[in-house]
């Protein structure tokens, strides 16, 4: 019988481990995660759901933590060699203009004069990009010296799957594409799209809000 | 997450909600962005714009939005010297008009989804075509016809840490 007092004993502190643990560590939910995932499942609402998933839950997990407390232990040490090992940056992907999206070489003159804007109702400068000449200008001074500049057409996917096609100008040196200048950034619609299906539909416009969303 | 506020388009002679951000693209592509404040969970971007076509053409006719420091924010403070009127010419992309009535509520971003979309396919500011998309019928004749926001968070002028739900 001492043995059994002993083994729920470790088992206590286990759980008293485990419960200090969790709540020096666990990030708060915020409030705009909440109302994402109540807009994802609005039965996170319910009184029934609270009730299971703020008592219920966890004092099922305490029972188990201080019965089977070496499995909790093995399962806890899995866990962190695994995330040590899996874990790979949520952050996405960085566009870069690469060799195979060159189209042709050109020079500043060239391109001014094939990129002033001009509109009928005098609503944008008549100048080279023109709300964006600052830009531009600022883009040239960052040109090395004897670096060329060359048009480019690049499709680009992210990291989230979104298909992008981006148009402009990039700096090349010693052949290698460098800092780019965009004219054209649009999604490329999926082939779906004129399908009908307002739940395809709506899958493209989130993640397409989401960029919109990163100024 | 929460729906969000829509810009403004004044389309073919009616005032319409767009689902679309041009000015994002802007900001993105190197244009002056002097960072806006959000003072609503409904208005992350922390501005709306107002959009006109004339002539096939898509312009920038108005802005309403605060600052980071309070101050209000007008298209002056983006295009000083147009402060009345900027064609989008850096606006490539699919501008979407949600219409008829509500198929369904989405609380995030642009996600709810109408009986009709009016897609306007535009090439550097100029539309180069227009298509419908049906995406069915509403079951409800009290659908809640148009655009809107169910339901927003507004900040306090303090701060972001808490807020009133409107």
């Amino acid at each position: 019988m001492i043995y059994l007092y002993w083994y729920l004993g470790v088992g206590a502190v286990v759980l008293a481990v485990v419960y200090g643990a969790h709540h020096l560590t666990k990030e708060k939910e915020s409030d705009s995660l909440r109302e994402l995932l109540e807009a994802v499942n609005p039965d996170r609402k319910k009184l029934s759901y609270r009730i299971l998933n703020n008592i219920v839950a966890p004092v099922l997990a305490a029972i188990l933590v201080v019965a089977v407390w070496p499995v909790a232990i093995y399962m806890k040490v899995k866990e962190m060699l695994q995330e040590k090992e899996s874990y790979v940056s949520p952050e996405e992907r960085e566009f870069a203009v690469e060799r195979e999206h060159l189209l042709e070489r050109l020079t500043v003159q060239e391109i001014e004069r094939r990129e002033v804007v001009t509109d009928p109702l005098k609503a944008a400068p008549d100048l080279p990009f023109g709300h964006l000449n600052a830009a531009w200008q600022e883009f040239l001074q960052g040109k090395p010296d004897g670096a060329e500049l060359w048009s480019f057409s690049a499709q680009w996917q992210t990291t989230w799957g979104r298909k992008e096609l981006r148009c402009g100008y990039a700096v090349v040196q010693d052949g290698a594409p460098g800092a780019h200048f965009l004219t054209v950034w649009k999604d490329i619609p999926e082939e779906a799209e004129g399908g009908g299906s307002a739940k395809k539909a709506r899958a493209g416009d989130i993640p397409g809000w989401l960029r919109k969303q990163a100024d | 997450m929460t729906a969000q506020i829509a810009e403004r388009l004044h389309y073919q002679g009616e005032d319409v909600a767009m689902c679309t951000n041009p000015l994002s693209d802007y900001f993105a592509m190197g244009g002056t962005n002097p960072r806006f404040e959000s003072n609503c969970t409904a208005l992350w971007r922390g501005y709306v714009g107002s959009w006109e076509i004339v002539d096939e053409r898509l312009y920038l006719v108005g802005l309403s939005g605060t600052l980071e420091g309070g101050a209000d924010a007008t298209l002056a403070t983006i295009f000083p010297d147009f402060p009345d009127r900027v064609f989008a010419h850096w606006y490539s992309g699919t501008i979407r008009i949600p219409q008829g009535k509500q198929l369904e509520y989405v609380h995030m971003g642009y996600g709810s989804t109408f009986e009709r979309d009016l897609f306007l396919d535009i090439e550097r500011g100029v539309i180069v075509s227009t298509r419908v998309r049906h995406n069915g019928t509403a079951e409800s004749d009290n659908a809640p016809e148009g655009y809107e926001v169910g339901a927003m968070t507004v900040f306090p002028r303090s701060g972001k840490g808490e807020g009133e739900s409107a």
